[in-house]
């Protein structure tokens, strides 16, 4: 039975999941909802996210949601079936580590990379108001603060945790959509920062 | 080697990690940094943690941070090695639900958790007035967030059925709030009331508490 994906792949969270499912060589059906009020409806409440979320994977009758997770369960029943691409290593101090560079995007990364997304996309083509400048301002310096951290993390290293892993690929649909908005220098004058982007968009 | 824990029990995140350490019956000892403002010299930031943050956890040579990723990493390691205790199913299906809990709780229910949090302990150390407004919507916020919890939570005693991981990395920070003024959040929901109390009663919440007051006791500095 195929993997359904709801969610659109415009979203991020989203294209986290799909970028792990083609990863991994899995078959998926994409099903975008309705539409973005749809998820307030009672019945995807009761069905699909409780707190009106997308992403939603459904693995047969196996319903699973948050998209990190998603990536984790994927990873955890599927890795070495369909190819040999590894995203969780079998180690358990490498997989350790992989799980702190996820908890590093989530607490650090994603919160200022978050602001951006909001302001550029969401308040603008949602709300049709204008972006905030100063909350630009602001999640741009913090996110620069994150980058130097990372910058020396990946010193010597083609990946976060030398090898590619899950950890290097929850970073990405964020930094996409980010980097494609006008912050493009944040990562191209770092340079261990820039080849790791460079080495992470040249995936298939 | 007993494994080296570095933080302060009394911080919310490091009690997730000494709950769990408790949970599964791993001996360690508790490093305590000489002061907040420590974390940030260079040697800490090069040697413990890059964003100057606690937990840092030495497992021998190997050293791991953020309390989520060391809990994850000590329940991989080391569950069933010292007792029977179950933190992570070994099913992945059960497995993958709880880490789906485990990020309900960092996406929808920590962050006006936090807020409350800064108000009632933070800005109240720092002599500062506390904002009734940020209260007031970080209290509906989780009302929200709970009356989610109230559903899920429906022919249930924990999160997942069992109790994990996802019910552990809850306690913490939801004590502090729940102490300071904003138990009825919880209480007024019968389910979620129930939750609570099963939580509290469990030995290794119970002493990781008590390890808290007898730290604040014996340094009364902090």
């Amino acid at each position: 039975m195929t993997i359904r994906l709801v969610g659109v792949s415009a979203s991020y969270p989203t294209l986290r999941v799909i970028i792990c499912l083609k990863e991994l060589g899995l078959p998926y059906e994409l099903e975008p909802p309705a539409s973005y009020q749809s998820l307030k409806d009672e019945d995807y409440i009761a069905n699909k996210h409780p707190f009106g979320k997308t992403p939603v994977l459904f693995d047969g009758d196996f319903r699973i949601t948050e998209s990190r997770a998603i990536c984790r369960y994927l990873a955890s029943k599927y890795q070495g079936k369909h190819n040999d691409t590894i995203l969780i290593p079998n180690d358990v101090h490498k997989a350790g580590l992989v799980d702190q560079f996820i908890s590093y995007e989530l607490s650090y990364y994603d919160p200022p990379l978050l602001k951006i997304v909001y302001q550029k996309k969401f308040v603008k083509n949602f709300l049709n108001k204008d972006p905030d400048p100063e909350i630009i301002k602001q999640a741009h310096e913090e996110l620069a603060k994150v980058l130097d951290v990372y910058e020396k993390l990946l010193e010597g290293k083609e990946y976060l945790n030398g090898e590619y892993s899950l950890a290097d690929l929850v970073h990405c649909p964020g930094t996409y959509c980010v980097y494609g908005a006008g912050h493009s220098d944040l990562w191209d004058s770092r340079p261990n920062v820039k080849n790791w982007w460079n080495r992470l968009c040249n995936r298939d | 080697m007993t494994i080296r824990l570095i933080g302060f029990p009394f911080s919310g995140i490091v009690l997730r990690v000494i709950i769990c350490l408790k949970e599964l019956g791993i001996p360690y000892e508790l490093d305590p940094p000489a002061s907040y403002k420590s974390l940030r010299d260079e040697d800490y930031k090069a040697n413990k943690h890059p964003f100057a943050k606690i937990p840092v956890l030495f497992d021998g040579d190997f050293k791991i941070t953020e309390s989520r990723a060391i809990c994850r990493y000590l329940v991989s390691k080391y569950q069933g090695k010292y007792n029977d205790t179950i933190l992570i199913p070994n099913d992945v299906h059960k497995a993958g639900l709880v880490d789906q809990f485990i990020s309900y709780e960092f996406s929808y229910y920590d962050p006006p958790l936090s807020k409350l949090l800064y108000q009632e302990k933070v800005v109240k150390s720092l002599n500062r007035d506390q904002d009734p407004e940020v209260i007031k919507q970080a209290r509906e916020e989780l009302a929200k967030v709970l009356d989610v919890f109230e559903k899920l939570l429906e022919g249930k005693e924990y999160l997942n059925g069992e109790y994990s991981l996802a019910d552990i990395f809850l306690c913490p920070n939801s004590y502090y709030v729940y102490d300071a003024g904003h138990s009825d959040l919880w209480d007024n929901r019968p389910n979620v009331k129930n939750w609570w109390n099963r939580l509290y009663n469990r030995d290794a919440i119970k002493k990781s508490f008590e390890e808290t007051k007898s730290f604040w006791e014996n340094n009364p500095k902090f």
